[in-house]
């Protein structure tokens, strides 16, 4: 009996003496520091999803999964978690067949508001990297995350972190194929203001202090669904390829080149879907109500145009991951590689598809709780690799089988008569990235024919481009070099 | 008595095409080594003894040194007493843990020796030197179930031979071999449920063969230079077997009526879809050294090497395109397995100690829920004697070597534990 009871004291003491350091259990991070650990990013950082900034996508944000990993719980990560159905109201798959994608009713509310500090996730939707270091407000999504308090870039500075995980960029170029209009300095940022803008948030952490982070490099934004989906051919009611002498049709749009039928390299973006059920794209004499309009289209030239912009701005993110011994996530090589081959995850065929790829969320452009957990995996491989650690990868299980893996609903309040991928969804979805009205946009393409400018740089020779891009690097600073 | 032979050799065949509903792979790959419980005591060391009918499994050289009719017929008992897998990041993840359904398979042998005259020899060998079944536990939630519930190889060997004694000392033999063989792959498809963003089993997928069959040949020799030394060198040629057969989609519905409707609507569902596949088994060799030390005391070292890279791939061919083809990349390297073993003549009977190091011929890759192998070591104990009958027992104790790989094909990584127990029982007049 003594002896009985002399074992149970001595699994009690044991167990208390495990106890502290089972809780101070921390990951093998190698040579980095992630005392404080800052994340800067845009929606893809916040854990946007389905068109909305929602804590069923913030809370497995990539940040938020790679702090988890790193400290075995989401406890002291600061976001601001916004309540269902999110800001705005999350997009919900309602039905599909037809297809009805529209946005849950109301907003949700902040629930962190009143952190008596800045957020560790400052991600924003719809920032460029030239908002990081100028944006202080602008819309309510912005409010939400910046509260006023300065802009990102002074937030994180204030913050003084160990370790920075910088993810901007998309925006630089997204405006230009969700908006099926490529005009440098309106939907595609000029490469000088990149790299300037880079140089001033590399300088910025410098001067702070800030020794370690990760960079990422910005994906092909006209390989995702909300691009690659509609095909631009002529398709019946039920949704397939009218054949007409063994020919598929094309159909016929305004593109950067005047109105042509549509052909390989082309594409019809999810926001055609209004026009096409007006008739619109359906050449005569099987359609009369004339061509899709520029802004749902993205013709090769425009493809090709926002392809050589994102291989200039990431050329400038890698130098700078190659100057400031920052880990550098190639995120535009991993997402090249699961278009071209999809990823199988046991047996499971994941790919960029819509709806059934698994990886984008309903708004077709932003991750899935799984793409996020991939891009935070990709995070961590690189960061493990620059700093010789070993924080744990995040277990795929939790997202492809468990609860953390569903899509975010908005909760009950649904609201019924959108039809397809209805306006409203599309108009709230570019209200919180900051996207150009359609008058904006047709303002500055009037502005840049009228200055002759060239609306694209699709003719320029690559010697130019070459020269452009030393301009603009050497122009641009650099950051910290270790 | 040779009518009576015949007809027990008839029941034999039959009892063993009965039994032979599936058979477990226990030898490294999906080979089967035991098939005969002499042999087996002694880890398959057996090459350079072959002196019982089994001679026709390990060295057909053997054949020629018979000198009257003899029966051979047995079973070996193969279960595992532990068959997990362990999971790790970042798929199927720590914690993950999973089982494989206890085998129990009981591959038979049967052997029948008539010496024609005192130079050649015949005689018959019935057995299955490949066999596998991979079945999972708990499929419905099974972490691996999309790339395999199930995999069963069944084979049988039906092997005529002749052996030819050139001299007191060296035995030739060869023969021919009709393989039959059947495979069944089970699974579950997946759908990425556009609701939820996760995938859902929209079905299960049985993908059976016909019983087909190929055909090969062996040859082998024996050599006894001196009383007390023997060597010997057995072949086994490859065999390909193609094989036509159906593959079954039933339906699993996820509860959403939107999708099940188009699931229906996309996929072949209770139809047999005609299939056709190849399959390549390895040709194998042995080579092994036998030395008598005392008059009761005799040990024995054999190499085998089997060409296992004959198995690269399988190739699921749906021939009337019913649904896109299938790969199965494998890409297998040759690999040897090491045998010592040591027979010691008692005064009633005989004890029989081996031990073998079996080489996994599967890369990291390919380590995996269809097949996961490893490289083994064997101990095993065996204990003849003869009386009305010849009796030989034999017991093998096959842990395998923990398994991990974190570069399989499907991102299905994790670590693999076996352990495999062997009992042979085999008699003979």
């Amino acid at each position: 009996m003594r002896k009985v009871k002399n074992r149970t004291l001595l699994a009690a003491l044991s167990l208390a003496l495990l106890l502290p350091a089972v809780a101070a259990a921390q990951a093998d991070t190698g040579s980095a520091d992630f005392s404080r650990f800052v994340a800067m990013g845009d929606s893809l950082g916040a854990g946007f999803m389905s068109g909305s900034l929602h804590e069923g996508g913030q809370r497995n944000s990539w940040p938020s999964l790679i702090y988890q990993q790193v400290n075995g719980s989401a406890a002291g990560f600061e976001q601001p978690l916004v309540s269902s159905p999110g800001i705005p109201g999350i997009l919900e798959l309602r039905s599909l067949v037809p297809l009805v994608i529209a946005p849950a009713a109301g907003f949700g509310n902040p629930n962190n508001l009143t952190l008596p500090r800045p957020y560790d996730n400052l991600s924003v939707p719809g920032f460029t990297m030239g908002d990081a270091s100028q944006t202080v407000t602008g819309n309510p999504v912005i409010d939400v995350v910046l509260r006023g308090l300065g802009t990102q870039l002074q937030q994180t500075a204030f913050l003084q972190p160990s370790f920075v995980a910088l993810w901007l960029g998309s925006n630089d170029v997204l405006g230009a194929a969700l908006s099926g209009v490529a005009i440098e300095g309106v939907t595609l940022t000029p490469v000088n203001d990149f790299a300037v803008a880079l140089a001033t948030v590399g300088q910025t952490l410098e001067a702070v202090g800030v020794q370690q982070g990760a960079i990422a490099t910005i994906p092909n934004v006209t390989s995702v669904p909300f691009v690659t989906t509609l095909p631009p051919v002529v398709v019946d009611p039920a949704g397939n390829p009218v054949v007409i002498d063994g020919q598929f049709i094309p159909l016929i749009a305004e593109t950067s080149t005047g109105v042509r039928p549509l052909g390989p390299g082309d594409f019809v973006l999810l926001t055609a879907t209004a026009e096409l059920a007006q008739g619109r794209g359906v050449p005569p004499p099987l359609g009369n109500a004339g061509p899709l309009s520029t802004f749902v289209v993205l013709d090769r030239d425009e493809v090709a145009a926002i392809q050589a912009r994102v291989d200039e701005l990431n050329a400038l993110i890698r130098q700078a991951a190659q100057d400031s011994g920052a880990a550098l996530v190639d995120v535009n090589a991993i997402f090249d590689e699961v278009v071209a081959e999809g990823l199988n995850i046991g047996g499971i065929e994941y790919s960029a598809d819509f709806l059934t790829g698994g990886l984008f969320s309903l708004d077709g452009f932003h991750a899935s709780p799984m793409g996020y957990a991939i891009i935070a995996n990709a995070f961590i491989d690189a960061i493990n690799a620059t700093y010789g650690g070993s924080i744990p990868p995040v277990n795929l299980s939790r997202f492809v089988f468990g609860v953390e893996g569903q899509l975010p609903i908005g909760g009950g309040t649904l609201e019924f008569g959108e039809l397809r991928f209805s306006r409203q969804a599309w108009r709230s979805l570019r209200k919180s990235l900051r996207l150009p009205t359609r008058k904006e946009l047709k303002r500055a393409l009037r502005a840049s024919q009228r200055s002759e400018t060239r609306r694209l740089r699709l003719s320029e020779r690559p010697a130019d481009r070459q020269a452009r891009l030393e301009a603009a690097r050497s122009g641009g600073g650099k950051l910290r070099r270790r | 008595m040779r009518t009576r032979g015949r007809s027990r050799v008839a029941v034999g065949v039959a009892m063993m095409l009965a039994l032979l509903t599936a058979t477990a792979s226990h030898g490294a790959g999906f080979s089967i080594f035991e098939h005969g419980s002499k042999a087996m005591g002694m880890a398959g060391a057996f090459t350079a003894q072959a002196d019982d009918p089994s001679a026709m499994f390990h060295n057909v050289g053997g054949l020629a040194f018979f000198d009257k009719q003899e029966f051979l017929v047995g079973l070996t008992y193969i279960t595992q007493t532990k068959a997990d897998f362990t999971g790790v990041d970042p798929f199927p993840g720590s914690g993950t843990t999973e089982e494989l359904e206890t085998l129990a398979e009981i591959p038979p042998h049967l052997y029948w020796v008539r010496p024609l005259n005192e130079k050649y020899k015949v005689g018959l060998a019935i057995n299955a030197p490949f066999g596998l079944v991979t079945e999972w536990e708990n499929k419905d939630t099974f972490t691996g179930r999309f790339i395999s519930t199930k995999a069963a190889l069944t084979v049988v060997d039906i092997n005529p031979n002749v052996g030819i004694k050139i001299s007191d000392r060296f035995g030739l033999g060869f023969g021919a071999i009709l393989r039959l063989a059947e495979v069944e792959l089970n699974r579950r498809a997946p759908l990425i449920n556009p609701f939820t963003g996760q995938p859902n089993d929209v079905a299960t997928v049985v993908l059976e063969s016909d019983m087909d069959n190929g055909v090969g040949w062996q040859v082998g020799f024996l050599a006894k230079p001196t009383d007390r030394f023997s060597w010997g060198f057995s072949y086994r040629s490859t065999i390909e077997v193609d094989f036509g057969g159906d593959a079954v989609l039933t339906q699993i519905l996820t509860g959403n009526p939107q999708l099940d409707a188009v699931v229906a609507a996309s996929l072949p569902f209770n139809a047999g879809l005609p299939i056709a596949t190849s399959l390549e088994f390895p040709d194998a060799a042995s080579l092994g050294f036998a030395y008598s030390f005392t008059s009761n005391l005799l040990v024995e070292v054999d190499l085998n090497w089997t060409g296992w890279s004959s198995f690269d791939q399988v190739v699921i061919d749906f021939t009337n395109d019913d649904l896109p083809d299938e790969t199965l990349p494998q890409n297998w390297d040759d690999a040897n397995h090491y045998r010592l073993g040591v027979r010691y003549a008692g005064r009633r009977g005989e004890w029989r100690f081996g031990y073998v190091y079996d080489e996994t011929p599967q890369p990291d890759e390919g380590v995996g829920p269809l097949l996961p192998d490893s490289s083994r070591n064997g101990v095993t104990v065996g204990y003849g004697w003869q009386g009305r009958l010849n009796w030989d027992l034999a017991l093998m104790y096959l842990p395998f070597n923990t398994r991990s790989t974190s570069t399989n094909r499907d991102n299905y990584n994790g670590t693999y534990e076996t352990v495999a127990w062997l009992l042979g029982v085999t008699v003979g007049w």
